[in-house]
């Protein structure tokens, strides 16, 4: 735990926790994402590891009820796909906060849910009663593009931050510039010393040496 | 300049001797000042042992008077958005640590303590109402049919017995159904001459009086074994795992509150009279930014119900 001021700028960043791509609401008929792809970034599963990095934070805190599954392998000629789960209207009435998910969730015990793996335990399962599947084929793909089509398939709403809070990004990201100059004025110095001390050394040596060979 | 400080010094005193007349110690006539000097000198001074003592007795004056002890440093974090109620913390955490598998990633708490650097440290052992790791597995050694085999079956042991339990142990060496090996105290002559320190010894399984891992109480053992956590202040903080990261708020609010009043008790225990307090709550995840913690249960956004944050990750 560090001192609360030098957390505190961190904590400025979970503005990135909240906005940017990737913060949408999910309508309340999405019941559960599931994606697949592999532990290494060859062959084309860049770009769902981006998306999972990047985007799925936000949307996971927009939509803390979805449960998101992430199943991993190491196998990178295998598939990379994300599947959404719809839930049919008739199945279930979507009640506005998605704790109907919940509900269905709460059914199972929690141990034996489908969890995130990175050793491919938990593949995709087929849709329950009343559910649908819409898969999106993310292999050789750019996480913005991934997003696109996720917002496109979901119908989700996306979310922009408030004059506040844009005004707070700036900030963050002012402060982000300043110490990238404070760093380099540092580094400048610090070298700067360096090669002084190297020089000294050298001049101290050579002294030395002549001192030694006018003995 | 020794001269000139102690010329001034003497100048002082003259002026504390005689407040009636008070003379500024600019005024004072120049010729008068060797005679001050050499009468003070005569007064005060004395053999350099004399001088000795008095610095002594200064260092120990000094001593006394200086009853508060150095502290760990700490800042209180003020203002009101700086602090999170549970529920937003957890919303938080679980956002950041989507897609990790569960079971590598856990709830943390840091407790900064305010305390002094050469006091006692805080620490205990805390059986949490939901334990975080409960994928501790006993094995018991124990004299076939006895009560205590008995015990071990009913207590949740995976694998007990004497004989049965050494051909099981040699057989499968390298995947072994337990992690945890407690014997009972009759069974530590068959197990000596088993022959199994080399089999158990490297995996740290092999039961010993050192490790506390042999008894004659086998039930008691093993509720001691399971989900036990130990905790220790280090630099004025003192950090542990606290839940698992598919908790709800509930299970998740009632580890920290009896973390907090394990805390409280163990402070009030303390014997000297030493005062810490607690400065602040931090919960954090593995993955996680650190959020103080206000107290608070309910999250601050309505759309969001505490049922929705215990949902599979």
């Amino acid at each position: 735990m560090v001192n609360p001021g030098k957390r505190m700028n961190i904590l400025k960043t979970l503005l990135n926790l909240r906005h940017g791509p990737g913060a949408a609401i999910l309508p309340p008929e999405i019941s559960r994402l599931h994606m697949d792809f592999a532990l290494r970034w060859n062959d084309g599963h860049m770009g769902p590891r981006k998306f999972w990095k990047t985007c799925l934070p936000r949307l996971k805190f927009w939509n803390p009820a979805v449960p998101m599954i992430i199943n991993r392998s190491s196998n990178n000629a295998g598939p990379a796909t994300l599947s959404i789960y719809f839930r049919q209207a008739a199945a279930a009435a979507p009640t506005p906060t998605g704790s109907a998910a919940a509900k269905v969730n709460h059914i199972t015990p929690l141990a034996q849910q489908p969890h995130s793996s990175t050793i491919n335990e938990c593949p995709a399962p087929p849709p329950a009663e009343g559910e649908r599947v819409v898969t999106i084929e993310m292999k050789h793909q750019h996480s913005d593009a991934i997003l696109q089509e996720f917002l496109q398939k979901t119908g989700a709403t996306v979310l922009r931050p408030s004059p506040d809070e844009e005004n707070e990004m700036r900030q963050a990201e002012d402060l982000k510039e300043r110490a990238a100059i404070d760093r380099s004025i540092m580094k400048k110095y610090i070298d700067d010393k360096r090669a002084e001390e190297r020089l000294l050394a050298r001049a101290r040596e050579e002294a030395e040496a002549i001192r030694l060979a006018n003995q | 300049m020794a001269s000139t400080s102690q010329f001034l010094a003497s100048l002082a005193r003259l002026s504390i001797s005689s407040p009636a007349s008070r003379p500024a110690a600019s005024s004072v006539p120049r010729f008068l000042a060797p005679s001050a000097t050499t009468q003070i000198r005569c007064a005060s001074g004395g053999t350099a042992q004399m001088q000795a003592r008095q610095r002594e007795k200064d260092k120990l004056k000094r001593k006394r008077r200086q009853q508060r002890f150095k502290e760990y440093k700490y800042a209180v974090p003020s203002g009101k958005g700086e602090q999170f109620s549970l529920c937003d913390a957890m919303r938080y955490l679980r956002a950041a640590e989507v897609g990790r598998p569960p079971s590598s990633v856990t709830y943390e708490v840091a407790l900064k303590v305010r305390t002094i650097k050469n006091g006692p440290v805080i620490r205990n052992r805390i059986r949490f109402p939901y334990p975080v790791k409960n994928d501790t597995r006993v094995g018991v050694i124990c004299p076939e049919g006895s009560n205590a085999m008995h015990d071990a079956r009913t207590a949740g042991a995976v694998a007990f017995g004497e004989q049965s339990l050494f051909e099981l142990i040699k057989a499968n060496a390298n995947n072994l159904p337990f992690n945890r090996l407690i014997c009972h105290t009759d069974s530590v002559q068959a197990l000596n001459k088993a022959g199994l320190g080399r089999v158990l010894g490297p995996k740290g399984l092999m039961p010993s009086l050192k490790t506390n891992t042999i008894t004659k109480n086998v039930k008691a053992m093993m509720n001691e074994m399971v989900g036990a956590e130990t905790y220790r202040e280090k630099i004025g903080v003192i950090r542990i795992p606290i839940g698992n990261i598919q908790f709800s708020p509930k299970q998740l609010s009632e580890n920290v509150k009896t973390f907090i009043e394990s805390i409280k008790g163990d402070i009030a225990r303390m014997e000297d009279r030493v005062d810490k307090d607690i400065i602040e709550v931090v919960l954090c995840s593995t993955n996680g930014p650190g959020f103080t913690l206000n107290g608070g249960f309910l999250p601050t956004d309505e759309k969001v119900e505490p049922a929705d944050l215990a949902t599979a990750m």
